[in-house]
């Protein structure tokens, strides 16, 4: 059967470069079966590609450990869902997984635009069978998921902190993510070398942007909470480059979707937008690439493997190759149209794009820096946290500012009264709602301050938005029905804003301690007393569960009974932390208890941390993807408007 | 207006860089030698481990990846669960007289799984 | 091991076929040229979505007053050029077609 794998993934090969090379060649040379063959290629590839992962998949679920690759990564005993996580849990098969959901995502692709927007595909369908051949070409000559092997009695199963239902909805997500920022940027390039200076392209990927867009932004949040939960160090993000190279793409994308509407509404920004996607693109190559090869130190991959140079080199000829087109290209794109004032929506939307990329270019820096300060100085320096938070407070705090100043502007230029009269409620709400912070004491953090009266003036603003457009189109749901673009947007805001209270609450205004207690001790953590009871032992089927009982008391009462510890695996010898979590929902915040070592006399060294309103975080993660589908949400009004221009450009 | 933006990125930047230093050597026990101020050290953990970092300050060897060069550590701190001999490890410190006495808490094991996030102090 | 081979050969052929198929369905074509643009069409396409800015404007600034966020004042002084401009584009497409 591997056998199969292999000869479905050569096939896939062949396709890809069949779509490249007569792709390329029929839009060149304007042949209309040739190019809708080279389509059809990418299609065939989808269905090879199924094929070959059709293969890995039985052989993961069958346990067959013939396939070197089943047995690096299951056993026997590993439970189907996590059989089939494994798919994805080597490096092998994370590249098939990539290489079948671009196969898919071109796919369909194909089949929705060639009808309306042929010139457009005949071009895009090069672009991502250049990118499906060199993920091919990775899978069928450098880095094969179908190795054979005799097979071993037992597989090495599956790491005991991978298994968990993070593990089957994490890694998905992302690629959905990474992969979906594949057809806006072929789309984009086919709109370059086809010569066409029109916004076809952007108006076709639109939602694929959003998409992928959304999926990565859940995808980090589900990892986000996947280490706060499970890995039990009490934080949510470490600022690791694996960690980053989902955050980039993100920003990159973010900066992107806003940047297209000033294109939409004044035609101007065709160069930046261009020069977005690329960003996003090569951003979500890299992420790939750091997370696949061991050239930074991350905490998160090790192996130096030989895909490093390889992926370097192809991110290389993607980037010089894009941008060469952009440049050739240039005399199309020039716009007439300036920017009419800097106090404008347009204005706002480029301050908005300018601190998005600044804040994406300062991670990329951080993260590429071990890198570039090996290769100047001979060793390789790492940038720590304290960088990352930095320069997060310096661009995210305007950032968080601009959502609240951005929807009370009008576009091209607004009168300094009508600005006053519109800004005057939500700046009373923010001031009034600081002072009462810093009487209740949050003075005690100067950017947690500053977050909050953002927040809070940004919160009032689309709120007041809701109101004023509900007053004037009668309803609610007809508001938003009428403009999910808009208050789709507006919800997202907003859940942007829970997310940086989160952040802020948790980061600014936590507390944490460490002390060793003996049974009966306690100790104090921001105004909760914890009185370490007892230890006991519980021998579960895999593994033997070492709890402690912790009482939470908060003003002399009990609030809580909390049961830190750590869990023994038998077969893996390997021991992980159970962090426990209490919840106080009446205050919004989280008290963590970690059993950092149990000393044989049963005394632990115990760590506690509160986190006011972290949870917070999650919750903008539902209000994230409520808001993501308002807009996603198809449109009948729009896509006639839309039908009507494709059909103009067909003669 | 944008040279402008740019310009301003560029000054935040070099504020900071001044203020904050250029970030902390990442080396492997061989390259060492030399470097008096904070580094951060990859290796492997190889030979006999001793203490647990809390109530006795755990003693460790750590050893290039692909190399011979090793170096005595002494941390104290929280230790990962992942921490045992033959694992992958980065920690902050400095070098005095030939033993590395690292920074509490930073110790991190990378996990022998590629997805996984690691087990930090 | 013959069943991968069978099956191998089946992927290949399908592929092939696949791929093959718009030169099978259409042997001898009446034309073979990609629909595309011609300078008319692509002037008409910029003038649609010239036609659609300047009308997408106009209900914005319409709903923006609505919502109170525009002052009357305000608004009557933008819409007489806004709505100028909707019509110069409207005209502009229609004597293009």
């Amino acid at each position: 059967m591997a056998d199969l794998g292999r000869a479905a993934l050569f096939v896939s090969l062949g396709l890809a470069v069949y779509a490249t090379a007569a792709g390329a060649w029929a839009a060149r040379t304007h042949r209309r079966r040739l190019a809708d063959s080279a389509g059809n290629a990418l299609l065939a590839a989808l269905g090879s590609t199924a094929v070959a992962s059709a293969v890995l998949l039985s052989a993961l679920v069958r346990h067959d450990f013939s396939f070197s690759y089943v047995a690096q990564h299951t056993s026997t005993e590993l439970p189907t869902g996590y059989s089939i996580s494994a798919f994805w849990g080597g490096q092998e098969g994370s590249l098939l997984l990539w290489l079948l959901v671009l196969g898919a995502y071109s796919a369909v692709a194909v089949l929705l635009n060639r009808r309306r927007a042929p010139d457009l595909v005949a071009w895009a369908v090069p672009v991502l069978g250049a990118v499906s051949t060199f993920f091919a070409f990775m899978l069928v000559a450098v880095s094969s998921p179908f190795g054979t092997q005799t097979a071993p009695a037992q597989g090495a199963g599956l790491n005991p902190s991978l298994q968990n239902p993070y593990m089957l909805a994490h890694p998905p997500l992302l690629y959905l993510g990474y992969v979906g920022l594949t057809v806006p940027f072929a789309f984009g390039m086919g709109a370059l070398l086809a010569g066409r200076s029109d916004e076809r392209w952007i108006v076709a990927t639109r939602r694929w942007t959003l998409f992928a867009w959304t999926a990565l932004g859940v995808g980090q949040l589900l990892g986000s909470h996947w280490a706060y939960v499970e890995v039990g160090w009490g934080g949510y993000y470490a600022w690791d480059p694996v960690e980053n190279a989902a955050l980039m793409p993100w920003l990159a994308a973010t900066a992107f979707l806003h940047s297209v509407m000033i294109q939409e509404k004044r035609g101007m920004l065709k160069v930046w937008n261009l020069l977005l996607v690329i960003l996003a693109f090569c951003l979500s190559l890299f992420g790939t690439f750091l997370t696949r090869s061991g050239v930074v130190n991350s905490i998160h991959s090790f192996t130096e493997s030989p895909l490093g140079p390889w992926f370097l080199g192809f991110i290389c000829l993607v980037t010089a190759g894009s941008l060469a087109l952009v440049f050739w290209r240039l005399p199309l794109l020039r716009s007439k149209t300036r920017l009419e004032s800097l106090v404008s929506r347009e204005a706002a939307f480029l301050y908005n794009n300018l601190l998005l990329v600044a804040l994406c270019l300062t991670i990329l820096w951080g993260v590429a820096f071990p890198m570039i300060s090996e290769l100047v100085q001979g060793e390789a320096r790492t940038i720590g946290r304290p960088y990352y938070d930095f320069f997060l407070r310096t661009f995210g705090l305007p950032l968080l500012l601009l959502m609240g100043i951005g929807p009370l502007i009008a576009w091209r230029r607004a009168s300094l009264r009508s600005l006053g009269r519109t800004f005057v409620w939500p700046a009373a709400i923010a001031v009034a709602v600081g002072l009462v912070l810093v009487a209740l004491g949050a003075g005690s953090s100067t950017p947690g301050l500053v977050a909050y009266t953002f927040s809070a003036f940004v919160l009032a603003t689309i709120g007041l938005e809701f109101v004023r457009g509900a007053r004037a189109t009668g309803s609610f749901t007809r508001l938003v029905s009428r403009n999910r673009r808009r208050y789709g947007g507006y919800i997202v805001h907003a859940a942007i804003v829970l997310l940086a209270l989160g952040i802020a609450g948790s980061s600014a205004y936590g507390s944490s301690t460490e002390r060793k207690l003996s049974p009966g001790q306690s100790m104090n953590v921001g105004g909760y007393t914890l009185a370490y009871r007892s230890l006991a032992q519980e021998r579960e089927p895999n593994h033997l569960a070492v709890r402690a009982a912790v009482d939470v008391y908060r003003g002399g009462d009990l609030v809580a009974r909390v049961e830190p510890g750590k869990n023994n695996y038998f077969a893996e010898k390997q021991v992980s932390n159970e962090m426990a979590i209490h919840t106080n929902w009446l205050r919004a915040e989280d008290v963590d208890v970690i059993a950092d070592q149990i000393t044989p006399g049963g005394a632990i060294y115990f760590k506690a941390f509160v986190k006011p309103l972290v949870n917070l975080i999650w919750v903008a993660g539902l209000v994230f993807l409520l808001g993501s589908l308002i807009t996603l949400w198809p449109d009948p009004r729009e896509e006639r408007r839309l039908a009507a221009r494709y059909a103009l450009a067909q003669g | 207006m944008i040279a402008l933006s740019i310009a301003a990125a560029l000054a935040v930047f070099v504020l900071y860089t001044s203020a904050f230093g250029t970030g902390t050597p990442s080396l492997s026990p061989s390259q060492l030698p030399g470097h008096q101020g904070r580094v951060s050290v990859v290796g492997k953990v190889v030979g006999r481990t001793s203490g647990d970092g809390h109530e006795q300050a755990l003693r460790f060897t750590l050893r290039d990846r692909d190399g011979a060069t090793t170096v005595p550590v002494v941390y104290r701190g929280s230790v990962p669960d992942l921490f045992r001999r033959g694992r992958e490890v980065v920690i902050e410190g400095r070098v005095v007289s030939g033993t590395l006495r690292a920074i509490p808490g930073t110790l991190v094991t990378k996990c022998p799984s590629k997805y996984a996030p690691a087990k930090k102090a | 091991m013959t069943t991968s081979l069978v099956l191998a050969a089946a992927v290949a052929v399908a592929a092939v076929l696949l791929v093959a198929a718009p030169f099978l369905r259409e042997p001898t074509p009446r034309e073979d040229r990609l629909p595309e643009p011609r300078e008319a069409g692509k002037r008409q396409l910029e003038l649609a979505e010239e036609r659609d800015r300047a009308l997408a404007a106009l209900k914005e600034l319409e709903f923006d007053h609505r919502t109170g966020k525009l002052s009357d004042t305000d608004y009557r002084d933008l819409v007489g050029a806004y709505r100028r401009r909707a019509a110069a584009a409207l005209q502009a497409l229609g004597s293009a077609r």
